[in-house]
């Protein structure tokens, strides 16, 4: 495997596993030790069981309608523990602005008065409902989930590329990655600590719990899901599973009286709290698309006459809006009167004439992307484009300048990733996932590293065939100490006295030994009590089993009474 | 528990264990039919008929195979049992046991995908027999009694009520030549009969095992006894009134009073009419727990503003 590594050749973009001069950096040497052990064949067969593993346990996304195993890549991504600081930092920041933003603009809008935006901005936002005006949610939380996608450039730094408020998705991968992981690469975990995800479902519920508590004091949450043919249907299950609550489609919905129900087994039962996976366009046909056929009529009514809370609430789009991104900046100076944690990707807007003449005459060389896109959909990557797809973009753009955003073409880092019998460069980016329960943010550590598995290619997002990464979060040194349950090291095969540096020398001398500082015993606990078996299999004792063996011998003769032995029965 | 859930549960259910009586009607036919004197066609016709299936002309033992086994584009095949067991299980993930969904979903990407010679037939159907089986043992493993189980039990007994009656009647479908071993056998209760029974034996006692004996788990009473259970559980957690299982319950005490109090005799004679009472009830009682449980949603109808 050696040769694995040493052929290993990061390319122009900044490698996260290696740097210039070809060493490995620190947060990466467990994960290189234990490459640098296995051979080339073992990691073809680690592979394979992963993407088998996927399969069988139906771990999909769906594109046009086919279930496809998410490609899972089985080098992770390591972020050292005073960087992952940073970004959670930076995440939780943007997450409380954005906040501040929509509770400001669906009320009355000081952020307009006061000059840091200008109207049209808003009232030219597809996403921006008049319907959900005025509603005050009643823990305050738009934002319930978040997914902030990052990037890091050539020169090192972590820039945000675009927010995520509305319905951002992929958290169901950062727990299966890391549960594959685990059973895939047990060296690399033993050696060092990770910082854990499975939190995030009690986590996500709280959050939701919290939502709905102002009005009740026991809420029913739900999950609302478009149905088994959405691209995300797994990731819908997965939480509603791991959060113990129910998975709803909008036809086993019912509003009544501005109330919402669910049609059970028993009757209508209330439901409280809603997180919802449908976009807002489709969640209610009649304020929104009336052809919708997933949604549920009479729901933002519900919500209007506080009757339910939806998580995320409606209306969240205006704030991740690719246009709105570009001020994110100023909103953050302008609500939190702090300085951007992490800054933005430069960028053009397109409404502005300088800014749209200076990117017309680069387009070749520039990314354009549409404002309200997600998924990679309407990306023009202009050195990649043919002369006809930049004239389409250029007519696209001057016809509708406020739908076009220009960002120049930033090399994404790579890290190491298994093609084929190598491993090769290939370009990732980071979505941390982030959950407001009105009390704060919490940002999950680690997030979805989606990588792009063609050559070269810049588009990570899983619905254009990008795979991901198991995301590591390295635990800072004050976490290792032993006393804390969810941090300690897998269980030791044999129970050998701790070695003596474990034996804290100054708990020795005179004085009651504290307990929890004990070395571990010498003798093994006997647990349990002694497994009881059949009347053959309770041989315990040798005497037992001599004592037996006439018996047996004559178990076997008694088959062949023919043959003249004794036999006892025949 | 939702609906559309308990509905979905229901299906599982049913469809495993189809897949698995199939199976089991499948191989023990392909074993009978090399004994067989009379025509292939007309034994395979009666067959099908059996189970419903009418537009196959001239079928022969390999169309069996392809209709009942492997085509995914016959609903009656072991195939589309499981494609559709899947298919509920996918809406239903996640108040499935982890471990339950991963057997199905597998079983379901091992399917094989296009046609292989009768040869190979034993392999698969014991192959399919066993992942029914699997499923039934990580189910009772692993899930919890709750509406969910007892709705999976429903459909499981209702459809074992149903396939063991065709099984039955599949043995009066030969003439002159004693068949019941081998339908006892395709119940996995021959050893069990014989034991029971002491080897002096006759059809009118096999037909009394897989109708009557309620201690032999595929006979029908022991399907009719399993759903009587599961309603009046489902009744009784549920808290309603018991209007909504009034109806299937009726009807299951009724269809097992008549066999229970029927001369043998006259069942064995009218075999063909006693089992179809048999599936007739059971389908009734589907219809039932659909409408009373499953509760469709009233249809809705929008009119736009200006168009009336």
């Amino acid at each position: 495997m050696a040769d694995l590594l040493t052929h290993y050749r990061a390319g122009a973009a900044f490698d996260e596993m290696v740097d210039d001069e070809g060493s490995v950096r620190p947060s990466y040497h467990a994960i290189h030790a234990t490459l640098d052990s296995s051979t080339p064949a073992e990691l073809k067969q680690i592979a394979e069981s992963l993407a088998n593993d996927y399969v069988q346990a139906g771990v999909t996304f769906d594109i046009g309608g086919v279930e496809r195993p998410f490609p899972l890549d089985l080098v992770p991504r390591v972020i050292a523990s005073p960087e992952w600081e940073t970004i959670e930092a930076g995440v939780a920041q943007r997450v409380r602005a954005l906040e501040a933003f929509l509770a400001d603009v669906y009320s009355d809008a000081r952020v307009i008065a006061d000059g840091v935006i200008p109207s049209q901005l808003i009232t030219s936002s597809n996403h921006y409902h008049r319907a959900v005006w005025g509603v005050h949610p009643g823990n305050g939380v738009r934002i319930h989930v978040a997914g902030v996608d990052l990037i890091r450039t050539p020169e090192g730094d972590v820039r945000v590329l675009e927010d995520n408020v509305r319905v951002p998705s992929g958290v169901s991968y950062v727990m299966t990655n890391r549960s594959a992981m685990i059973t895939a690469l047990p060296d690399a975990f033993a050696n060092q600590r990770i910082r854990p995800v499975a939190s995030y479902p009690q986590r996500l519920l709280a959050a939701l719990r919290a939502a709905g508590q102002p009005t009740t004091d026991n809420p029913t949450v739900v999950v609302l899901t478009p149905g088994v043919y959405n691209s995300a249907y797994f990731e819908h299950t997965l939480l509603a599973r791991t959060m113990g609550v129910e998975l709803v489609e909008g036809r086993d919905l019912e509003c009544r009286r501005g109330k919402v129900f669910m049609r059970t087994t028993a009757g209508l039962q209330r439901v409280d709290v809603i997180y919802r996976r449908i976009d807002d366009d489709y969640i209610d046909p009649v304020h929104f698309r009336s052809d919708s056929m997933l949604g549920v009529p009479g729901l933002v009514n519900a919500v209007r006459t506080g009757g339910v809370v939806l998580a995320n609430a409606i209306g969240n789009g205006v704030a991740d809006d690719k246009l709105i991104y570009t001020y994110v900046p100023d909103l953050i100076r302008y609500y939190l009167a702090e300085q951007p944690i992490i800054a933005n990707v430069d960028t053009w807007r397109l409404e502005e004439d300088e800014a749209r003449e200076e990117v017309l005459d680069r387009l070749d060389e520039l990314v354009v992307k549409p404002v309200d896109g997600s998924g990679g959909k309407g990306i023009v990557i202009g050195p990649r484009a043919s002369a006809a797809e930049l004239d389409a973009l250029r007519a696209r753009v001057i016809a509708d300048p406020r739908g076009w955003i220009a960002q120049p073409v930033v090399q994404l880092s790579t890290v190491p990733t298994l093609i084929d019998d190598e491993l090769k460069p290939r370009h990732v980016d980071l979505r941390p996932f982030a959950v407001n329960s009105g009390d704060g943010v919490w940002v999950l550590p680690g997030g979805l590293t989606r990588v792009a598995l063609p050559e070269g290619e810049l588009v990570v997002n899983s619905s254009q065939g990008g795979g991901s990464k198991d995301t590591w979060v390295l635990s800072p040194p004050a976490h290792r100490v032993p006393s804390e349950p969810e941090e300690l090291p897998a269980a030791e095969p044999e129970p050998t006295p701790a070695p003596p540096e474990a034996a804290p020398r100054d708990a020795a001398p005179s004085g009651p030994l504290k307990l929890g500082r004990m070395p571990s015993p010498l003798m093994p606990l006997r647990l349990g009590t002694q497994r009881q078996g059949s009347q053959s299999q309770r041989q315990g004792s040798q005497s037992q089993r001599q004592a037996s063996r006439p018996q047996e011998e004559q178990q076997q003769q008694a088959n062949g009474c023919a043959d003249g032995q004794e036999a006892l029965s025949c | 528990m939702l609906s559309r859930i308990a509905e979905s549960m229901f299906w599982i259910g049913r469809y495993v264990e189809r897949a698995e009586d199939t199976s089991r009607l499948l191989q023990t036919h392909l074993r009978l039919l090399v004994e067989d004197t009379s025509s292939e066609v007309d034994v395979c016709r009666n067959l099908l008929g059996l189970m419903s299936v009418s537009h196959v002309e001239h079928p022969t033992h390999e169309d069996l195979l392809r209709v009942l086994g492997y085509d995914a584009k016959e609903p009656t095949s072991i195939f589309a049992c499981w494609a559709a067991a899947r298919d509920n299980a996918r809406r239903a993930r996640e108040v499935i046991p982890l471990s339950l969904w991963e057997c199905i979903n597998t079983t379901w990407h091992q399917l094989p995908s296009g046609r292989f010679r009768s040869a190979r037939a034993h392999t698969f159907l014991d192959w399919a027999r066993e992942r029914s089986a699997l499923f039934t043992g990580i189910a009772r493993g692993t899930m919890v009694r709750d509406d969910g189980w007892e709705f999976m039990s429903l459909g499981r007994a209702l459809e074992q009520v149903d396939m063991t009656s065709r099984l039955v009647a599949s043995a009066s479908l030969r003439s002159g030549h004693t068949s019941w071993p081998s339908v006892l056998r395709g119940c996995g209760g021959h050893d069990a009969f014989l034991r029971t029974y002491r080897g002096l034996h006759t059809d009118r006692e096999a037909a009394q095992f897989l109708i009557l004996d309620s201690r032999f788990p595929r006979s029908v009473m022991h399907g009719l006894q399993t759903a009587s259970h599961c309603l009046s559980r489902l009744t009784s957690a549920s808290g309603q009134d018991a209007r909504q299982s009034q109806f299937p319950t009726r009807a299951l005490g009724q269809l097992r009073a008549r066999l229970e109090y029927s001369d043998i005799g006259d069942l064995v004679d009218n075999l063909d009419q006693e089992m179809t009472w048999v599936q007739e009830v059971a389908a009734d009682v589907t219809a039932a727990v659909t409408t009373n449980f499953f509760a469709a949603e009233d249809p809705t109808a929008w009119i736009t503003e200006g168009t009336r």
